[in-house]
């Protein structure tokens, strides 16, 4: 049987991980920085 | 090649897991049961709700108007017709688990679940599970990390890598780079360790296979052994020369055997109880797979508990550690589809056949048991391996259908070991798609190693829970990858 403590903690990891990935999801990166002048070439698929 | 660390600490740490096994292989197989089932009793729910999540993420997509978007530049078209495309993708995704579990897999959930309800009704439900185990939410998985592959791969000009999206979405930075290269060795290591429990797999069902056909009894590790090293000496070769498509014709050929072989066992069976079952299966699995997919059966006893940890769940991690893989592979035959003709052919198609494959087998097994009273569950109890022979055995032509079996199940062991062992090679050696001779020969001899470690531990189960330690972490990383998706595919609706 799992101990409480370690139980915890392995959920606790778990909830931190979901909480980072909605932050990462909403949080300005590189990429959205890219998309200026990516449109100015007409966009990532533009052959 | 010794200056790549990449490929030393990923060679360093499976083959550092091979020689404990070959070593110690029950310490190996007692450590991982043990960390395999702290790791399950305490995320099963977050296991469940990640792979539920996948297969609504794919839903969403490919019913959105990011379903319209092409894999790869706006004007490029696909490289392989429909149908050649959905027999790769079957053949990379399944292989010979199909022919190991065909009627094995519900005739073992038959045994359980028989226990709590009437029999019949006990058919029916062990049915349902082992659909739900092959169907939407695995080939989601697949679907999903090939996606990822594919989308930054044909249309942001990435490397074929599991980290690139990654490095491109957050920017290059310390952090994102180490994120990145841990995101690739964790998958370096996820493959090398499953693919190692399909080589045992294969090994341990081409060995049954071969005692049937020749009448021989206790054969023991000796057999075991020797296909294996003829298995080794097979892929040695492949792994020199450039086969190009020489290796899919292999696994077309394999996937045909078998479609043949369903068929032959639907037309020569009771046909009408297969096909009743199929249709009550297929409407079962579609009317119930949402409920399933966040089912942790939380609430039963420990006796179904472990049953939910050492199936549904340790299949949910196998499909994550074949998922770089498979989705390297899927994409790499997948570009200027569109994400929406993708997702329905990655997802539906495989998905289907799964059903009528479990249908057929799984049918014919249930058939023995209920209706002639075959000693069918007997051998399931006391060798999985050797289940579809002994229901191959009671049919005509059984000869060439075992051999056929055999055949199959030893291309598809040859054609994943080549596969792996070259995504393996590009993986480690930083995205290079024509990885040396003597990077795939020493991922060759790796993934050798590590089957050889399976199959010492002689027991399935053991096989199973150290494929689920090596592909444990892997479900964060997927998560990660389906952010940075989303994020991407955000980021170009905005700009257009």
């Amino acid at each position: 049987m799992i101990s409480p403590l370690y139980d915890t903690f392995l959920n606790v990891v778990a909830f931190a991980f979901i909480g980072l990935l909605i932050w990462l999801y909403f949080k300005p990166s590189a990429i959205d920085k890219e998309q200026s002048s990516d449109s100015e070439k007409g966009g990532p698929g533009a052959s | 090649m010794f200056s790549n660390p990449m490929l030393l600490v990923a060679l360093a740490i499976t083959g550092a897991v091979a020689v404990w096994g070959i070593v110690d292989t029950a310490g190996l197989a007692a450590f991982a049961a043990e960390l395999v089932s702290l790791q399950f009793q305490s995320r099963a729910w977050f296991i469940m709700l990640a792979v539920s999540f996948m297969l609504i993420t794919c839903l969403c997509l490919a019913l959105s108007r990011y379903g319209r978007i092409k894999l790869g530049k706006d004007d490029d078209v696909p490289e392989f017709s429909t149908v050649s495309w959905l027999t790769m993708l079957f053949a990379a995704g399944m292989g010979v688990g199909l022919l190991y579990w065909g009627t094995a897999e519900p005739m073992t959930h038959y045994l359980l679940i028989s226990k709590y309800e009437d029999p019949r009704k006990a058919a029916s439900l062990a049915l349902f599970v082992t659909n739900f185990h092959w169907g939407l939410h695995a080939w989601a998985i697949y679907a999903l990390t090939g996606l990822v592959i594919a989308y930054f791969g044909f249309r942001r000009g990435c490397p074929s890598m599991v980290g690139a999206p990654i490095v491109k979405v957050f920017g290059a930075n310390p952090l994102t780079r180490t994120v990145a290269w841990l995101s690739d060795l964790m998958a370096i290591v996820a493959i090398a360790i499953g693919l190692g429990g399909s080589v045992a797999m294969g090994v341990f069902q081409v060995k049954e296979g071969v005692d049937v056909l020749f009448g021989l009894e206790d054969t023991g590790l000796g057999l075991t052994l020797g296909i294996f090293v003829v298995l080794c000496l097979s892929y040695i070769l492949p792994l020199t020369v450039d086969l190009g498509r020489g290796m899919a014709l292999l696994s077309n050929i394999a996937m045909i055997v078998a479609g043949g072989l369903m068929i032959f066992i639907l037309l020569a069976g009771p046909t009408h109880f297969l096909m009743g079952g199929i249709v009550q299966a297929a409407g079962e699995y579609f009317s119930g797979v949402w409920t399933q997919g966040f089912r942790t059966y939380t609430f039963m006893d420990d006796k179904v508990g472990n049953w939910f940890q050492s199936w549904t769940l340790t299949y949910m991690v196998w499909w994550l550690a074949w998922a770089p893989f498979v989705g390297v592979f899927i994409a790499r035959i997948s570009k200027g589809r569109t994400i929406r003709e993708f997702l329905c052919g990655v997802i539906l198609v495989p998905t289907i056949f799964s059903i009528l494959w479990f249908g057929v087998f799984g049918g014919v097994g249930f058939y023995g048991a209920l209706e002639l009273d075959v000693p069918i569950l007997d051998v399931v109890r006391d060798n999985v391996s050797g289940v579809t022979f002994f229901v191959l055995d009671k049919f005509p032509l059984r000869f060439l259908t075992i051999a056929a079996v055999v055949a199959a199940a030893f291309l598809f062991l040859i054609t994943s070991v080549v596969s792996a062992a070259f995504v393996l090679g590009m993986f480690s050696t930083g995205g290079d798609l024509n990885p040396s001779a003597r990077v795939k020969l020493m991922w060759g001899v790796i993934l050798g190693a590590l089957g050889l470690v399976m199959i010492l531990s002689g027991s399935i189960d053991a096989v199973k829970s150290i494929i689920a330690l090596g592909a444990l972490p892997f479900v964060f990383i997927v998560l990660l990858l389906v952010v940075c998706l989303l994020k991407a595919l955000k980021s170009e609706r905005l700009q257009s």
